[in-house]
């Protein structure tokens, strides 16, 4: 069942839309992960939202939950925060509690094979980054799908 | 009413509460002390040393910054010096001639926040500088082994020359925000988890999950 639209469709912006979602997602991830260069998880994750918020924006809330089901968004927020307490505590486990919270070379599976610095790298780039990154999209998306809802049931009964 | 019985998911989350203490707990155990010498914040970084000299130490004493010390300084491009004779330094804080003041500090002392773990001089921004209304800590000189060590307070300063020893990250804000302050940036990932949280209790009516 296609849900009844209380506006015009638009060609042209959901055209456009469908063309940059993929490829904002994927800026999106550039700046997420490429904690060498700029940016970095809040600013990745700001990024990644915007692109749902638009699609949302422009096919709707009911389109939008085929691409952010809420199982999922719901599973990305608690996970972002997760990974980023787990890479904490990967470093206290491998020690065997050794090592402080998130003191990050203790993470000896990695350093063997890259090295202190490499280890280094790849807790914060990819665990902690990736853990902000992920909570701070799915936290903005499920905001704007709640009052996405909200603004419809209002159209409803004032109908 | 009668409260119900417990249920396993009540049980798990009794457990994960009591493990969460505990993790908060060993967390704030790791924290250094404040004022600790080894902890990030207290450390300076050096500069550069030079040999002593009976008159650099002479000067140190009388409070005067030897010029050897300050063109050093100058060339190393904190500061930049003055362009023509008789002007002002380019940046502030400026090391020209009553901008600052010298003090013999002993070890062990307490000040300022942080305990000084050597003999030396401390450079201070004097009081009528332009920018800074109070005695600031500047530049450290001690003199070890015949040589006058200068040393540097400031803490961008240390994030940019020391980031990639400690830290081995080359990016100085990603280190400053994931590694020197990775407690900070957890709880700013939690603030965000719970605003989240609000708004979905404030606004999502139930069966509409």
């Amino acid at each position: 069942m296609t849900p009844k639209k209380p506006y015009k469709r638009d060609v042209i912006i959901e055209v456009t839309t469908n063309l940059m979602f993929p490829l904002t997602l994927l800026f999106g991830l550039y700046v997420m992960i490429g904690t060498g260069g700029t940016g970095g998880g809040f600013q990745g994750g700001t990024i990644l939202a915007s692109t749902f918020i638009l699609y949302i924006t422009v096919h709707g809330h009911v389109k939008g939950r085929e691409k952010m089901p809420e199982s999922v968004n719901a599973l990305f927020k608690s996970l972002g925060l997760f990974l980023y307490n787990g890479a904490g505590w990967i470093c206290i486990l491998f020690s065997l509690a050794g090592a402080q919270w998130l003191n990050m070379p203790a993470f000896w599976p990695v350093t063997d094979f890259v090295g202190v610095a490499g280890s280094r790298s790849f807790l914060v780039g990819y665990m902690v980054s990736v853990g902000i990154g992920l909570t701070v999209m799915a936290s903005f998306v499920s905001q704007y799908f709640d009052l996405a809802w909200k603004e419809d049931e209002e159209m409803e009964s004032g109908e | 009413m009668r409260p119900p019985a417990m249920k396993p998911l009540t049980l798990m989350g009794l457990l994960t509460a009591i493990l969460l203490t505990a993790v908060s707990l060993y967390a704030v155990e790791d924290i250094p002390a404040f004022g600790d010498e080894d902890s990030a914040v207290n450390k300076y970084i050096k500069l550069f040393s030079i040999d002593s000299d009976a008159r650099l130490v002479d000067n140190l004493n009388a409070g005067i910054l030897p010029d050897e010390i300050r063109n050093k300084i100058y060339d190393l491009g904190f500061i930049k010096g003055p362009t023509c004779p008789g002007c002002q330094d380019e940046n502030y804080p400026s090391l020209a001639e009553g901008n600052y003041k010298i003090e013999f500090i002993k070890k062990g002392t307490w000040l300022g926040g942080r305990l000084y773990t050597k003999d030396g001089w401390d450079v201070l921004i004097h009081e009528g500088e332009i920018f800074y209304n109070e005695p600031q800590q500047y530049y450290f000189i001690s003199e070890a082994n015949g040589g006058l060590s200068v040393y540097r307070y400031n803490w961008p300063v240390r994030v940019t020359e020391k980031t990639e020893e400690e830290t081995f990250i080359i990016n100085a804000v990603t280190s400053g925000l994931a590694d020197y302050r990775g407690y900070d940036t957890m709880g700013e990932e939690t603030v965000i988890l719970t605003g989240a949280i609000g708004v979905i209790l404030l606004l999502r009516r139930r069966g509409r999950l």
